[in-house]
Formats: structure tokens, sequence, C-alpha cells
């Protein structure tokens, strides 16, 4: 019971948001936003006081082990920042009114959902568990992109995504399927006991990670990312970044490792393929946007390149080097979504060239949006630049000496492209009367903790020396 | 913490300090860099006497050492499951680049006395900017030795991008991409190193027990090599040279030509040479020919230049092919060359630099046909300038001698591992841009300085202030001290050499 006990909290806490929803006055309903925050806390508080780092429930069907618990201490840091940058345009507080906007009682509990899904889904240890999870999580994020009712380009992003995910979905349940036929079971060792390499398998296996791909946006599956990001309200853009990455990332993580961990080596080379695609891809073109929310969609299409690579190998070592790379991604994409929402909020501006002159009319929320741009482009001594080190050094202890190359020369142009968001801050004039622009405490208060992570998870060494203390083994007891 | 550990701390604690003042205070500002460095100055000599007294019983016994000894160690783990930590310390080779680095940067705070425009930016960007320079030089893990390297790249592309003239975010651009694009190859060649050598650890004085085969060494070699020779300005891939120095404003070209370039060249010895001796002896040939067109390329086009910056940063290329001439040499002579050369043309360029923005601040031009006569009114700034253009073309009895004699003469004894006719083919053809210096010097200068007063405002500018003074004080004094005394200099670096010579000599033993 106590191996639950994070999602039952959750799953608390999103009700009573719903209850408090339907009881409260509207002027009253400014409470639950804290209130969701306060179970996401309590969840996190549990998760690293109560639960036991292994332990199985529900029949096997549920389980937990040191991988999926620092998987759901991410998702609830992941959601706790998101609902703290929503607070504020929920609620009305924005300087910039958006029309169209509000329910916030059904936004947080949708949110508070697909935290649900996500902790279930790398706990899964069965194929209906696992996919019941990954719908969990991902429904009502279809929803959450076009809660702009007024505003067309939000229900383009819901149509879009939605389409899109129920044909990935649609995948996975397939190629599943197929898992269970060749088997005869739905749970998940069961199934890697039994897999033989037939050509049935290989369909089996390349529709789920097409489907999967979907998810993390590998190229060529990733063309829904930019419309979608582009579209969604900012804050469910930065929710949408790091969580749905981190739960595509969840799920190869059970498929690979635990259902194909003999087969591993097989995959290399694709997979190495599929990160330089993918790598080069969104850096390419992200060159060229002009908007700053799409700008950020192709920057997560080429960070999920460089994240892949860390299943080359196998390498017990690409366990903890993922894991590291999705905190400091995590940390480091919601501080750069922090500073895009709060200037939204300010000043309703999405695109790039109206970044222009922050670091004169707010130079705080300016540098902290420099520091993480600098990190997810690997300049040291930044968290990003020592997660892609860790990463490269997955790739070249398997050989694949090409693709470090192409990583680091990929690392280099993006680099390129974040300096195009710098330049505009700090070395373009600012716009005639341009006043100085205000921040709430809630932004305050969470830019600074995200630019200190972003700073010190790489320094300090006590971060990934936990991670990789509690997971370095886990890949030898899958891989027998 | 150690002495060498403060050496790297007091330029980030100047930034922090610089950090705190309040913006409008400028004045303030560049007193607190300057104390900063000054301190740094004094700390620098402090290590050097301690490095002195530790070494000097060492020397003899260094002839036929085979590995490196280091000296003021300071070791703490950091990250212990993949064997990187915090790993700094001092050989003859580091103290020597540690000086140049400490009297470049304490210069260029006094050069950068009149910066009033976000001063508060620049001298946080600056003490960042050097603060990874000196980790470079002084670290001996890998992992660290990269982080620092990288960290001094990107503060460059905002000193130039802002405080910068003419085409300078293009400039900013250019060298930002180009020298990461290198520092990624120095990454791959990292990690192969690291994985290759079966030792799991970063640590540059255990991977020189490792044996790397000799395929290996075929090709991770010119990688790093290469990657760093980015920086090192090295034929084809110096084109971010010109137009980087040019554009970036003064304090950033002294200590980006002065002392940044040497990065490549301090890399190419201390990791290239010291860790994949048979890859360097496999491609020593191609990399003498490449610098040989560096040198005399360098100095062709700097004769070509009306623009006095330009004009320093091609002489530039042309001075650090022969670092990077020396090192591909391969043998003891020419190292010690090149390690001179790149403590002598750092000080020379960083003069030049200083100067050049010393003229353009009074002149507010920076191109040579439209000044002339300036002795007259600067006698000072013009006899640095003289002194700075004599020690480029190699006069002797100014360090510039000292370094192209030992890289030439090292370069014409050869080495076993290249046809003697070539390399002393290619040494002749180095030698002749000596000629070709002493015309763009002494004909740039000439037309600058001496006949008739072309412009009558210039009739009431005045000579050099006294920051002014200090700064190009210190650095002549510098390059008359090494060219008329150099065999402290030579004594100081030459037992850091012996085992990247025994190295190359003894393949089978290792």
């Amino acid at each position: 019971m106590l191996v639950m006990l994070p999602e039952i909290v959750v799953i608390a806490a999103a009700f009573a948001v719903l209850l408090a929803d339907l009881l409260l006055s509207e002027r009253r309903r400014v409470i639950l936003a804290p209130l969701a925050m306060a179970g996401l806390a309590a969840a996190m508080v549990v998760t690293v006081v109560a639960v036991p780092q292994s332990g199985e429930m529900l029949g096997g069907r549920f389980g937990m082990d040191p991988v999926a618990w620092w998987f759901k201490v991410l998702f609830l840091l992941a959601a706790l920042v998101s609902v703290a940058l929503s607070m504020d345009l929920l609620d009305g507080r924005a300087r910039v009114r958006v029309r169209g906007i509000g329910h916030r009682g059904e936004y947080y509990t949708l949110l508070l959902a697909t935290v649900v899904g996500m902790m279930c889904l790398i706990s899964a240890r069965d194929i209906i568990t696992l996919y019941v999870a990954l719908e969990l999580a991902t429904i009502p994020l279809f929803v959450l992109a076009a809660w702009r009712r007024d505003d067309a380009l939000s229900g383009e992003a819901g149509l879009k995504y939605v389409i899109i995910g129920a044909l990935a979905s649609a995948f996975i349940l397939y190629g599943l399927g197929l898992m269970y036929g060749l088997t005869g079971q739905t749970d998940l060792a069961a199934i890697a006991r039994g897999l033989k390499s037939t050509s049935a398998f290989w369909l089996a296996a390349a529709m789920v990670m097409a489907g999967v791909g979907f998810k993390l946006t590998i190229v060529p599956f990733h063309m829904w990312a930019a419309d979608v990001y582009q579209g969604a309200p900012t804050p469910v853009t930065a929710y949408l970044s790091v969580a749905s990455k981190g739960a595509g990332l969840a799920f190869i993580f059970q498929l690979f490792f635990r259902v194909m961990g003999g087969y591993l080596e097989d995959w290399a080379i694709l997979v190495a393929l599929f990160a330089a695609a993918t790598m080069t891809l969104g850096n390419v073109v992200a060159i060229v946007q002009q908007n700053i929310k799409r700008f950020m969609a192709f920057s997560a299409i080429s960070q999920a390149g460089y994240l892949i690579m860390g299943f080359l190998g196998p390498s017990a070592e690409g366990v903890p080097a993922m894991l590291f790379y999705m905190l400091v991604y995590v940390v480091t994409n919601l501080a750069v979504f922090a500073g895009i929402v709060w200037y939204a909020n300010e000043t309703g501006r999405e695109e790039i060239k109206d970044y222009r002159g922050l670091s004169r009319t707010n130079p705080l929320m300016a540098l902290a949006m420099m520091v993480a741009l600098f990190s997810l482009a690997g300049i040291p001594p930044l968290s990003g630049f020592v997660g892609k080190f860790f990463l490269f050094s997955i790739a070249s202890r398997a050989g694949f000496h090409w693709l470090v190359a192409v990583a680091a020369v990929n690392s280099t142009v993006s680099l390129y492209y974040y300096l195009r968001i710098v330049r505009q801050m700090y070395i373009e004039p600012t716009f005639d009367g341009a006043a100085s622009l205000r921040v709430t405490s809630a932004f305050a208060a969470t830019t600074a903790a995200l630019a200190a992570g972003v700073l010190l998870l790489g320094v300090v060494p006590f971060f990934y020396e936990v991670i990789s203390a509690d997971t370095l083994t886990w890949l030898a007891a899958l891989v027998r | 913490m150690g002495p060498v550990s403060w050496l790297i701390a007091i330029p980030m604690l100047t930034a922090l300090a610089v950090a705190v003042v309040p913006a409008r205070r400028w004045r303030m500002i560049r007193w607190v860099a300057a104390t900063g460095m000054g301190l740094h100055l004094l700390l620098t000599a402090v290590v050097t006497v301690l490095y002195w007294q530790a070494a000097r019983g060492d020397i003899a016994s260094m002839k036929d050492a085979l590995y490196s000894k280091l000296y003021l160690v300071e070791r703490v783990a950091w990250f212990p499951s993949l064997g990187i930590q915090y790993y700094v310390g001092v050989d003859g080779i580091s103290v020597a680049m540690v000086i140049l680095t400490s009297l470049i940067i304490f210069t260029g705070v006094l050069a950068s006395w009149y910066v009033d425009v976000r001063t508060k930016e620049f001298f946080v960007l600056l003490m960042t900017l050097v603060t990874g320079v000196f980790g470079v030089f002084l670290s001996f893990d890998l992992f660290l030795f990269l982080m620092f390297y990288e960290l001094a790249v990107l503060p460059m592309y905002l000193l130039i991008g802002v405080w910068g003239t003419g085409p300078k975010e293009y400039s900013a651009m250019k060298l930002t991409l180009m020298l990461l694009v290198g520092s990624a190859f120095v990454l791959v060649g990292f990690l192969a190193l690291y994985h290759a050598s079966g030792l799991h650890t970063f640590d540059l004085m255990e991977l020189a027990h490792a044996k790397f085969s000799s395929e290996f060494q075929r090709w991770v070699f010119p990688m790093i090599f290469v990657g760093f020779g980015v920086i090192g300005a090295l034929y084809p891939l110096h084109t971010w040279s010109p137009d980087g120095h040019s554009s970036a404003p003064t304090a950033v070209s002294m200590l980006h030509a002065g002392v940044l370039m040497k990065l490549g060249g301090y890399g190419a010895l201390r990791i290239g040479v010291y860790l994949l001796p048979e890859g360097a002896q496999m491609w020593g040939v191609l990399f003498m020919v490449l610098t040989t067109v560096n040198i005399v390329y360098g100095a062709m086009g700097a004769v070509m230049q009306k623009d006095l910056k330009y004009f320093t940063a091609y002489s530039s290329v042309s001075h650090c092919g022969f670092v990077l001439f020396g090192v591909a040499a391969l043998n003891l002579m020419s190292f010690k060359g090149a390690v001179i050369q790149m403590f002598s043309h750092g000080i020379m360029t960083g003069l030049f630099f200083g100067l050049v923005g010393m003229i353009y601040g009074r002149t507010h031009t920076r191109m040579i046909p439209e000044m002339g006569g300036l002795a007259k009114v600067m006698p000072w700034l013009a006899t640095a300038f003289y002194i700075a253009g004599l020690a480029s073309l190699g006069l002797p009895g100014l360090s510039g001698f000292v370094a192209e004699t030992h890289v030439l003469l090292g370069g014409f004894f050869a080495n076993p591992w290249t046809s003697t006719v070539l390399a002393q083919v290619l040494t002749v053809i180095a030698t002749t841009s000596l000629v070709i210096t002493a015309v763009y010097v002494l004909r740039g200068l000439a037309k600058v300085f001496q006949g008739p007063i072309t412009n009558e405002h210039y009739a009431h500018l005045g000579d050099a202030t006294l920051p002014e003074k200090i700064s190009s004080g210190l650095l002549v004094a510098t390059l008359v001290v090494v060219g008329l005394v150099p065999w402290f200099f030579i004594d100081l670096i030459e037992g850091s050499l012996m085992p990247l010579v025994n190295r190359l000599h003894d393949t089978g033993a290792l």
C-alpha cells in the first residue's frame, strides 16, 4: 500500500481541487492553485520519505524500483513548477489579460491527472497497466493544449495533438497487442522472457517505437511539436516540454530496458541514426524560428536527440546519465519558460525580436534566461554541459565516435540560435518608452530557484552521484 | 585551499566583487578590478618562487623521465563514479603561461581604464574569461580542463558583440562558433582517450601510463591537434582571427591574441604530444607544412593591411604559426622555442593591441594611411610601439629573437620521423617570413609615427596617461628582460619539456 502512496496523494489532491472548484465561490477559487501545489508537494515529501525503493502491488502489475522513484520525483517537480507558472495567468493577475482562459479547477485537475498517469506509467509492470497509464498521461494534455477557447491557434494545437497523439497511441496498442499475441503474456517481464527474434517481434517493436518516438519528438515523428507548442497556452507548453518528454523517456525505459533488454545491441545503430537526425534537424530548423514558443519546440526536439544517446550500449552508465540529463532538462527548460511565461504575462508578446533590451528593463529575469539558455547550449560550468558530457561519454564508449562529433558540433550550432535570444536581450536597444517590468513574488521565487538549480546541478556532484548510486545496477538486473 | 586554487579563485572573486558594486560607480569598478589583478600578479610571483624552490632540485633527474612531474598539487574527488576530480597543479610550462596571463590581464585592465559604457558587465565578463584561462593552464583532469576551456570561449561573444567596433556581431559569432567547433573535436578526442585507456579516469597523469594502440593514435592525435589548432590559428582554420581580434575591444584583443591563442599550443603539447607520441610522429610532417603556410601567409597578409588592428591580427596569425611549428617539429629545441614563443608573442601582441587601442582612442581612426608623424606628439607610445615591432621581427636583445631562434633551429635539426630535407626546406621558407615581417613592421610604423604630422588635429593629442604608461611599460620591460636574460626562463621550462621528448623517442618503453 505504501508503494502507491504518491499516486494516491495526487489523486486525492485532484479530487480535492475538483470539489473545491465545485463548492467555492468564484472569489475564493484563488485557493485552487496553492491547493494543487500543496498536493504535489505532499506527494513529493511522501515519495522522498515514506515510499520504499522497491516493492510491488496489484498482483505484480505495479512495481517500484530506484529508476521509477527518480522518475516520480522528476514528474512531481515538473508539475509543481508548472502550476506555479500557470497561477498568475489563470487567476487573471497577468498584466495582459487573455480572453477565454479560466476554469482553473478543471485545469489543475487535468494537470494532476497527467501526473498520476505518468507516475503509473513508470511503475507499470503489465502492458495493460502501461497503456492505460499512457492514456491517462496524454489525454488530459490534448485538452489542456486547447485551453484557450477563443484562440484559433490553441484549438488547432489541441486538434493536431489529439489526432496525431491518438494515431501514435494506436500504433503503440497494436504493437503491444502483437507482443501479447507472440508470447501469450501481459506481464512485461514474462514477455521479455518469452520473446524471440522473429520478424513479428521486430514489427511489434517498430510499431511501439514509432508511437514512442512521437511522444519524445524523435525525427521523423516530431512534426506535431512546433504547432502544438506554439498554439497551446504558454504554461501548458512549459509543462508539455518537460513532462511529455519525461513520460516518453519513461515509456522507452519500460520498453527498451524491461521488455527488449536482451536486444539492446541490435538497436544501437538505429538509435544512433535517429539521435543524429533528431538533433540535427531540431537545430537547423530552430535557427530560422521567429516565435519563441515554436523555437523552444525545435530546441526540445534537438534535446531529445541528445537524450536518446544514453540508450547506446548497452551501458549501465546510460541509465544515470539519462536520468541526470532529464533532471537538468526539467530544471533548465522550466527556467527558460518561466521567463517566457512572465514576459507573455507582462507584455503579451511572443516573438523573439520582442525580447529586445530585456537586460535593461529587467536585468535579473534576463540574466536567469541567459543562464538557462546557455545551459541548454551546453556551456560550462552550467549543468547542461555536464549532462551532455555524460551522454556523449556513453556514445563514445559504445564506439560511436562519429555520433559524438555530430552531437558536439550540433551543440555548437545550437549556441548560434540560443545566442540570438541573448543578443536581443543584451545587445539590441530597448523599445522606445519601454517601462521597467515588474515580477510577482511567485515568479521571482520560482525563477531564482530554477536558475540556482541550473548553476548548481552540474557543479555540485551530489545530484549525479546519488542518481548513479541508486540506478547504476538497475540495468544489470534486467539484462540477465 | 592552496596557492594554485587561489590563482583560479581570485579572478572569480574579483568578478563577484565587481558585480556587487553599483553600476554607476564605474570608476570604483575599475579600481576593484585593478586591485584584484594586482593581487593576482603578486600571487603569481609567489607561486613562481614556490615552484622554483620545489622543482630546481629535480631538473637533473628529469633528463630521462618519461612522465611529467607536478608541483603544488591539489586534488579533490568530484564525480568519483566517473573518475572525475578537481586536480590542479603546476609544472614549468604552466608557470610560464600563468605569468603571461597574469601580466596580460593586469595590463589589460589598465588598458581598459576608460571604458565607461556598462563597465560593470564588461569587467565581470573579463574576469570570468580569465578564470577560465587560468583554469586551463592549471588543470590536470581532462573534464576540468575542458570545462575551463569552454568557459573561456563564451564571454568572448558578449565582450566582442557589445563593446566591440566594426562588424562586431559577425566577428563575435564567427569566432565563437569556430572555436567551439574546435573544442567539439577536442571533446571527441578526450572521450576516446577516456574509454580507450580502460582506466576509467580523466586524470592526465594516469592516462600517460595507458597504452594506446597505433591505430587509435593515428586518428585521435590529429583530431586533438586540429581541435586545439583552431584556437591556435592553424591554417586554414585561422579565419576567425583577423575579424575577431579587430572587432574586439582593446583588453579583449590583448587577452585573446596574447593568451587564448596560446591555449592551442598548450593543449597540443600537454595532451596531444604527451599522451599520443606515436600519433605525433605520424602527423608531424603534415602539421609542419600547414604551420609553415601559417607563418608565411600570415606575414604576407599583414603586408597588405591598411587597418592597424587587422595588421596586428595577421601578424599574430603568423607568430602563432611559429608556436605550432615548434610543436610539430618534435624535438627539445623546437619545443623550447614553442613555449618561449607562446610567452614572448603573448606579451608582444598584448603590447601591440594595447597600444593600438590607445592610439585609436586618440586619433579615432585605425587606418594607417590616415595617420602620420605621431611620434612627435606621443613619444612614449611611439617608443613602445617600436619596441614591440622590433620584438616582432626578432631583433636580438628582445624576447622574439630567443623564441624564433629556438623554433627555427629546432625545425632545421628535424627529427627522426620526418625527412630531414623536407624539414630543412620548410624551416628555410619559414625563415623568409622574418624578412616579410621586417617589411610590414618597419613600413607600417614608419607611416604611422614618422614623417610630418599629416592631420593638424593630431598636433593636440596627448601622450600616454599614467595607467597607460604602467601597462605598456610593464610589457616592454618583460620583453627586454626575457630577451636579455633568457636563461632564467629557459631553465623554468626545460625540465618540464624533457618527458615529452623522451616519450617521443622511447615509444617502445611506454
